[in-house]
């Protein structure tokens, strides 16, 4: 077993290398900056950029590894960590740049939610979707295998179920709490909920001790193929085209540098761009995210959801158009007031928060809307005219953003 | 009615439990194998030091439960570990009792203490696992926990008194106007009245004022 990682990692390494090497042919002029050396040269050149690993790191990751941060004058160092908490207080206190991070965690550091409190900023939407809900084998023996039959079986067989996620304010836990609810589960009062580190669902699970979990990929996948879970429902299910991970950072820090956090969001936009143009892309992201200095795990258990191609653990397969997406033609990145409003109206259903706040001023300070329109013009990308979008989610109940407190009152289970 | 301030614990008192990582890493994942052997001297370093250990917990799901058992003065967690996600979990549910949570870093930049204090984060990052650096920065955790909990505590003291004045003169008041006695004479018999029915004075007031509103 060992001996056969080691084996994949040389080979993975090496297909690293020629992933670089054909980037370095793929940008012609590298070394020729794009920015216009004057006015709006980056004032910082070189930037740290928080990251856990999971696939869907692989924008900040392959924006350094293709070397298209150097195109627009900055220099991208990302950063292992191995906590949210641990990216939250780096932010805080200015030892990362910026993070990929969950939505919900900056909006909660923003209102101080049980932690420390400082002024921050969504610069924009890393991906959209690839993020699944696992329930136990065990569980699926009993017939526990979709949101319904789980309630049945909970009703059923009456004892404490606990179900997990990765940060108490983050996109899983709504994920779980949500598609729970949607099922007629209280997430708190029919079950127990609580946080677990991604790598340890598994193990977690396998001893017994959890009967389901949110996590983004490739975790929900290698449930399935050491074969202790299955998939009950992906997030796309949920919400299609869901928000999950931001490119985050503090508010001081776009005041300070508002050239290089351009710079660094062009880089981004355009490693996205490179990943969803193409299957060989996708191949040549996988390979390089597996590695053990990102998000340590087998090619193979990241490959299959990247390409869409879904099974569920239980002898189903599917090709999923709503994949994870880091680009779309520019669809996934714009930083929708109406989806940083609805983590808040999450936060309130739950108890997160305790009284409504001011959902629409706290969107408008933390997304950086005006900063994203110029960035995406200065590259033609295109930007949809309204801040707010329509979505529709897995209960039919539908979130535009236009009264976000009747929205969060609106739900008959909640906190 | 200033509450006193707790008297500082002696360290070796505290009761003090380590949130470890995964105590048997996998092999292949050099972070972990670091994270654990961190965490190893650590424990070493605090049982040498006749800190009072009364237990090792992994970031499992029995974290929160275990922790609501033992109840301890204060936890000790790596600052580069996943355990610390399970922890803020407990930070979140318990975050009406707080307790000193200390991070340790082996970060030799001590700059980012300050940082990270003036910031607000909920813990201290300092710099180093070695034996003798351990006992200060405990100490100077656990002293300024106290503090924030003194301020925390006047703070709610404040706020307590100001309303029960505020309950004590709406019922001087309702007295004064039912039964045409004067401030001082009104007062009097609501302290004597709290005296025989060994009540706090802001109780009686309450009383009073219910009473009062149920009969119109």
């Amino acid at each position: 077993m060992t001996i056969d990682r080691k084996a994949h990692m040389s080979r993975r390494t090496v297909i690293k290398a020629a992933a670089a090497t054909s980037a370095a042919g793929l940008v012609p002029g590298l070394n020729t900056a794009v920015y216009a050396a004057g006015s709006d040269k980056p004032e910082k050149e070189e930037v740290r950029i928080g990251f856990i690993p999971l696939t869907d790191c692989a924008s900040v990751v392959m924006a350094s590894v293709l070397g298209f941060d150097k195109k627009y004058g900055v220099k991208i160092i990302p950063t292992k960590e191995a906590s949210w908490a641990g990216v939250r207080d780096k932010l805080v206190n200015g030892e990362l740049d910026m993070a990929h991070v969950l939505y919900g965690l900056i909006y909660g550091v923003h209102l101080g939610i049980a932690g420390p409190k400082k002024d921050m900023a969504v610069l924009m939407t890393l991906n959209n979707n690839g993020q699944a809900i696992t329930l136990s084998k065990k569980l699926a023996d009993k017939g526990a295998v979709d949101g319904p039959s789980l309630a049945k079986v909970m009703a059923a067989e009456k004892r404490e179920y606990t179900f997990a996620q990765t940060f108490p304010t983050g996109t899983h836990a709504m994920w779980i709490y949500y598609w729970l609810a949607s099922a007629g589960i209280n997430p708190f009062k029919d079950a127990k909920a609580i946080t677990v580190p991604p790598p340890q669902m598994v193990a977690n699970m396998r001893v017994g001790n959890m009967d389901g979990f949110c996590v983004g990929e490739p975790w929900g996948h290698r449930a399935i193929m050491d074969g202790i879970g299955i998939t009950a429902v992906t997030t796309q299910d949920i919400w299609k085209d869901h928000p999950e991970k931001v490119l985050g950072t503090t508010g001081d820090f776009v005041k300070k540098y508002p050239n290089t956090t351009r710079a660094v969001m062009m880089a981004i936009l355009e490693a996205g761009r490179w990943i969803d143009a193409g299957l060989q892309n996708k191949m040549k992201m996988a390979e390089t995210v597996a590695d053990k200095s990102y998000v340590n795990t087998g090619v193979d258990a990241i490959n299959q959801r990247i390409l869409g191609r879904y099974q569920n653990g239980l002898g189903k397969t599917w090709d999923d158009p709503n994949h994870m997406k880091f680009f779309n033609d520019g669809a996934v990145n714009f930083p929708y007031l109406s989806d940083g409003m609805w983590f808040l109206t999450q936060h309130k259903r739950w108890g997160l928060i305790k009284e409504h706040p001011d959902y629409l001023n706290v969107a408008k300070q933390i997304n950086q809307i005006d900063l994203y329109k110029s960035v995406a013009s200065a590259m033609k990308i295109s930007v949809p005219k309204d801040v707010m979008r329509t979505s529709k989610l897995i209960d039919g109940v539908v979130w535009d953003g236009k009264d976000p407190k009747k929205y969060a009152d609106g739900f008959a289970i909640k906190a | 009615m200033k509450a006193p301030l707790r008297p500082a614990i002696p360290s070796t008192t505290l009761r003090i439990v380590i949130v470890a990582p995964d105590l048997a890493p996998d092999a292949s994942d050099p972070d972990a194998g670091t994270e654990a052997e961190r965490s190893r001297a650590l424990r070493i370093g605090l049982l040498e030091h006749g800190y009072n250990i009364v237990a090792v917990l992994p970031a499992d799901v029995f974290l929160p439960d275990r922790l609501a058992q033992i109840a301890p003065d204060m936890i000790i967690v790596d600052a580069e570990s996943q355990a610390r996600d399970t922890l803020e979990h407990v930070v979140m549910a318990t975050r009406e009792e707080r307790r000193p949570i200390v991070l340790f870093t082996n970060d030799d930049d001590t700059t980012h203490v300050g940082a990270a204090i003036a910031a607000g984060v909920t813990a201290y990052v300092v710099a180093g696992l070695a034996p003798e650096r351990v006992k200060p920065v405990l100490d100077v955790a656990m002293a300024r926990f106290q503090h924030e909990e003194g301020l925390r505590r006047e703070l709610a003291d404040a706020r307590t008194e100001l309303s029960d004045r505020k309950l004590i003169d709406r019922a001087k008041a309702l007295l004064i106007r039912h039964h045409g006695l004067s401030e001082e004479e009104a007062y009097a018999r609501l302290r004597r009245t709290a005296m025989e029915k060994r009540l706090k004075l802001a109780d009686v007031a309450q009383r009073l004022i219910d009473v009062s509103d149920l009969l119109g």
